[in-house]
């Protein structure tokens, strides 16, 4: 397609991404929330927004099927980033991963150098790299969600997720022990679209940066 | 498990797409061979030592391994031959002057380079040894325009960047091994945000020029605004210099993107990538590595190109074939000559086996032979 198309997550991102792209002078014409359309149409006949599923945004900007994406830095560590640029942190959608357990569980002498781990995650990649920097045998258990839930049947002794404000760990008798990084979301680029679409490509990132540059 | 099925990107090719690879091979390496590049065909495999001698671990990784039984060494199959026509040049021809070479042949990767790649691609390129200066680079690059002109593709766009001007950059900021590494990898993601954190602790100078890599792509705009904003070392002009020669030289689309820096451990001066529109990877790769031939025995200054046929025949597919011209099975000596005649002339012509006349329209034939008046004649089917 000759316009732009972006990639973006209903949810959080979605409604913290309409205030950037109103910077841009980008106004979608449908809410995703309410509407059950996947390609959603802008007052820019040249511009389109896609909804995919978070985990799905850098897979159709890496392939060329969006120009560019909103992707969280947790998802984006999980893809590897391969065939992507991610010019802008545009600090929105902010949260830590974390590594949280049971209460009582004694964590520090758990992660002695040498020990082994049973993690329950959705982030293999991030918690395998984690564990190997600190030295710790880990064996993963991959979920696709309610991850709090693992440690408290036996299923795993610890888990690594998102924590934005704790409210479902305390729910759940679970702590965050560790933080092993800061989580925002990154403006990312096909590369190939970056060169071949320049001339439409640029304005939109530029206003994007000064729109989170003002903010910070 | 049905026995039929291949493995995960690995694909037959069927007979319009092969007639369109084949007719698709033989135009380009037609078209090397006019512009004085000699066709090599190196082995399939060969023993890893000499194989990912000089190359990154990324190829090591990318490359199928096997025993060999008569010697006990590790084999590989290739999966660039970008680094056997190098040993070829190094070792096996030793002339002294410019080597020009071509290649074209199947590698393997143990795994596809993307969900829409092939494990199978086939690799053909061209190579020119033995030139340090920039008019080599300009003689490769303009080949390359050449071969996309003659496959329909003249509307793609070039983009050249120049590994000097990261590896200046490097070299004065007196950064060490890891955090080149992690620069590097920031610079080529164009990850801002990480590099705003890792070039926090070098000197002024340097911090900025990192920081402005990432933005220095876009047209030849780009030089002026390097020129003015990074540091005047001698070798980071160079690669500037060296960069507006070429664009100066070549006609067409052409960019430039100085934190494209694709092989940078591979690569030693420019290098280059073409773009078409209807793909989000690049069409073909190319590039200086002087350094490679070193591994070798012999140091020796190269550039060259490579692609894959299989991408290219999908981007520009070949017209489909004329149809072809049926003719009855028959002992008789005029018909043998008339068919003769034709096929030398450049038709198709399909001799029907005795008691297949139901299956007839497989045969993709529009007219037939037959016999008027003694004569036999065309008329359509």
């Amino acid at each position: 397609m000759s316009g732009i198309t972006i990639a973006l997550s209903k949810g959080r991102i979605f409604d913290e991404t309409a205030p950037l792209l109103a910077a841009a002078g980008i106004a979608p014409l449908e809410n995703p929330e309410t509407s059950r359309k996947l390609i959603i149409g802008t007052n820019r006949p040249d511009v389109r927004l896609i909804i995919v599923r978070a985990s799905d945004t850098p897979t159709y900007v890496q392939y060329g099927a969006a120009d560019l994406g909103i992707a969280g830095k947790d998802v984006l560590l999980e893809h590897g980033g391969e065939g992507l640029y991610q010019p802008i942190d545009l600090q929105i959608a902010k949260c830590r991963m974390m590594v949280a357990v049971p209460e009582g569980f004694d964590y520090e002498s758990a992660v002695r150098k040498g020990a082994r781990l049973r993690v329950a995650t959705k982030y293999l990649r991030i918690a395998r790299e984690h564990f190997a920097a600190k030295g710790v045998h880990v064996d993963l258990i991959k979920l696709y969600g309610s991850m709090e839930l693992a440690p408290l049947v036996g299923l795993a002794d610890v888990i690594v997720d998102l924590v934005s404000t704790g409210n479902t760990l305390r729910a759940n008798n679970l702590r965050a022990v560790e933080e092993i990084m800061p989580i925002s979301a990154r403006l990312i680029v096909n590369q190939a679209a970056l060169k071949l679409k320049h001339a439409l490509l640029q304005p939109v990132i530029e206003a994007f940066e000064s729109a989170v540059s003002s903010h910070a | 498990m049905r026995t039929w099925l291949l493995p995960e990107y690995v694909e037959d090719i069927l007979p319009n797409e092969a007639l369109g690879i084949e007719r698709l091979r033989t135009r380009l390496l037609e078209l090397f061979r006019v512009h004085g590049y000699e066709l090599v065909i190196p082995p399939l495999l060969e023993y890893t030592d000499s194989l990912l001698t000089g190359t990154g671990s990324d190829l090591d990784l990318r490359t199928f391994k096997l025993v060999d039984q008569l010697s006990g060494r590790m084999m590989g199959v290739r999966a660039d031959m970008t680094p056997q026509v190098a040993r070829i040049d190094a070792h096996l021809l030793n002339r002294k002057g410019v080597v020009r070479l071509c290649y074209c042949g199947t590698v393997l990767h143990t795994r596809p380079r993307s969900f829409t790649a092939t494990r199978e691609p086939m690799q053909l390129g061209a190579e020119i040894y033995g030139h340090a200066g920039i008019e080599a680079d300009i003689e490769i690059q303009r080949l390359l325009r050449t071969a996309l002109a003659a496959c329909g593709l003249g509307d793609a766009r070039l983009d050249v960047s120049h590994v000097g001007v990261f590896e200046a950059l490097a070299k004065h900021a007196g950064v060490d091994e890891k955090l080149e590494a992690e620069l590097l990898e920031a610079v080529r993601a164009k990850d801002r945000p990480r590099l705003r954190a890792l070039v926090e602790r070098l000197e002024p100078r340097s911090r900025e020029a990192f920081l402005l890599l990432p933005e220095l792509y876009g047209g030849r705009e780009v030089l002026e605004r390097a020129r003015n904003a990074l540091p005047a070392y001698p070798e980071l002009r160079a690669a500037l210099d060296d960069l507006e020669a070429v664009l100066n030289a070549n006609g067409g689309p052409m960019g430039i993107d100085l934190a494209d820096l694709r092989g940078y451990h591979y690569h030693s001066g420019i290098v280059f990538a073409a773009y078409h529109g209807g793909l989000a990877n690049a069409i073909a790769l190319g590039g200086r590595y002087d350094e490679v031939g070193k591994a070798f025995g012999r140091a020796r200054p190269a550039t060259g190109f490579s692609l894959d046929l299989r991408e290219w025949v999908r981007l520009a597919p070949e017209a489909p074939p004329a149809k072809a011209i049926l003719a009855p099975y028959s002992d008789d000596a005029k018909l043998r000559e008339r068919i003769d005649a034709l096929r030398a002339a450049g038709e198709v012509v399909i001799v029907e086996l005795p008691g297949h006349e139901q299956t007839r329209a497989e045969l993709g034939c529009d007219r037939q032979l037959v016999l008027k008046n003694g004569n036999w004649e065309i008329v359509s089917l």
